[in-house]
């Protein structure tokens, strides 16, 4: 029998949530938990309204990523574009360097995460949080499996030579 | 070089899982009911029943208009499978209720006609006329498909009624089966287990 939506919430919304969070929960945004729900939500609200025309035997998970992939990329161009016209003002900078100047660990990773291109921070976030395979990230972000493995050795490589830096 | 690279990329990665983490149960499961919540509110409620008939297990279904399938002599995965995919399909015999009496009582030989709302919106302007011309067929009387064609008036559609009728969402209560071929053959019928439960619905209404 074909995957009815409800059986689509009961099985991936967390995953999807937890993947959201991860993408765009992370930046010391005060309203970031909120804009995370938000976008579940509208995730939840695109995948409704294109499900009817998913094949059955289409693979849901990748799909619904996919989606949460693209809302998640406008988020974060919005939300850069927020902070570039706020770090173009000088009486915020004091408020800026609050954020990229972290004091532990989780949180200059954190920062350093923020700071890599969306695919790489996509890459990333779905190889080693999300604990996908390459064939269903290629599928996610609609490239070939080699540039995803690239992406992902970009973001390690980046992510390891800034905190080797700092050992 | 491969244990080096293997090692970066173990402590890159420990890093990463600790700082990115999870998300705190008290925003998932908010978002969770939030989720849910919007999902009861948008999609179409679809409740459902079954009871035995003499023509094998007979399922009806439900909507906030009426009775908007029904089916039998199949299973239930089949009977279920005929609903979009976004609606919220439950299983409560008390919705149906109602229905399933008035079905019990012809089945019984007590009752010849349904007095139930129904809801066959979801087919076309020409599907529905065609099920409303066969309403008006009373028990015990059988039309052929060119004379539903004709109180149409379209006598050369007999075939399209063919087609409309076999599409039919609930038979039995929009009696399609009272629809036979002009050369005195019984024609088709999707119901159930075909021609034989169309022959067995006539000999009840005292039609054969």
């Amino acid at each position: 029998m074909a995957l009815r939506f409800e059986e689509l919430i009961e099985r991936h919304h967390d995953e999807i949530f937890a993947y959201l969070w991860r993408l765009l929960g992370n930046d010391g945004r005060r309203d970031a938990a909120t804009d995370v729900e938000d976008l579940t939500q509208d995730v939840f609200l695109r995948a409704f309204d294109s499900f009817v025309g998913l094949r059955p035997n289409s693979n849901h998970r990748a799909w619904l990523y996919k989606i949460a992939t693209h809302c998640a990329y406008t988020q974060l161009r919005r939300i850069k574009h927020r902070r570039d016209k706020l770090s173009s003002l000088k009486h915020s900078t004091a408020e800026l360097e609050i954020s990229i100047s972290p004091k532990d660990m989780e949180q200059r990773v954190r920062a350093l995460v923020n700071e890599l291109p969306a695919k790489q921070k996509a890459c990333v976030t779905l190889r080693y949080l999300q604990d996908l395979d390459y064939p269903e990230i290629a599928q996610i972000l609609s490239c070939s499996q080699e540039s995803a493995r690239a992406n992902v050795y970009q973001a390690i490589r980046h992510l390891r030579l800034a905190l080797e830096g700092e050992r | 070089m491969t244990t080096q690279k293997s090692k970066n990329e173990v402590f890159v990665v420990k890093h990463l899982r600790s700082a990115l983490g999870s998300p705190m149960e008290t925003a998932l499961s908010r978002s969770r009911e939030r989720v849910n919540k919007w999902f009861a509110e948008e999609a179409p409620l679809i409740q459902w029943g079954e009871m035995s008939s003499p023509l094998g297990p007979l399922f009806a279904a439900v909507n906030e208009r009426g009775l908007c399938a029904l089916d039998f002599g199949r299973q239930e995965s089949e009977f279920l499978q005929r609903f979009d995919n976004r609606t919220r399909l439950e299983k409560d015999p008390k919705a149906v209720q109602r229905v399933l009496v008035q079905l019990r009582e012809y089945f019984a030989g007590d009752r010849s006609s349904f007095n139930l709302p129904v809801d066959i919106s979801q087919l076309t302007p020409f599907q529905r006329s065609v099920l409303e011309v066969a309403c008006r067929i009373a028990p015990g009387q059988v039309w052929t498909y060119h004379r539903v064609a004709e109180e149409l008036g379209r006598p050369r559609s007999s075939r399209p009624v063919g087609g409309a009728l076999a599409r039919n969402p609930i038979p039995i209560v929009i009696p399609c089966h009272r629809v036979v071929a002009s050369d005195g053959s019984l024609g088709g019928y999707s119901g159930g287990s075909g021609l034989k439960a169309k022959r067995w619905l006539l000999r009840l209404e005292g039609a054969l």
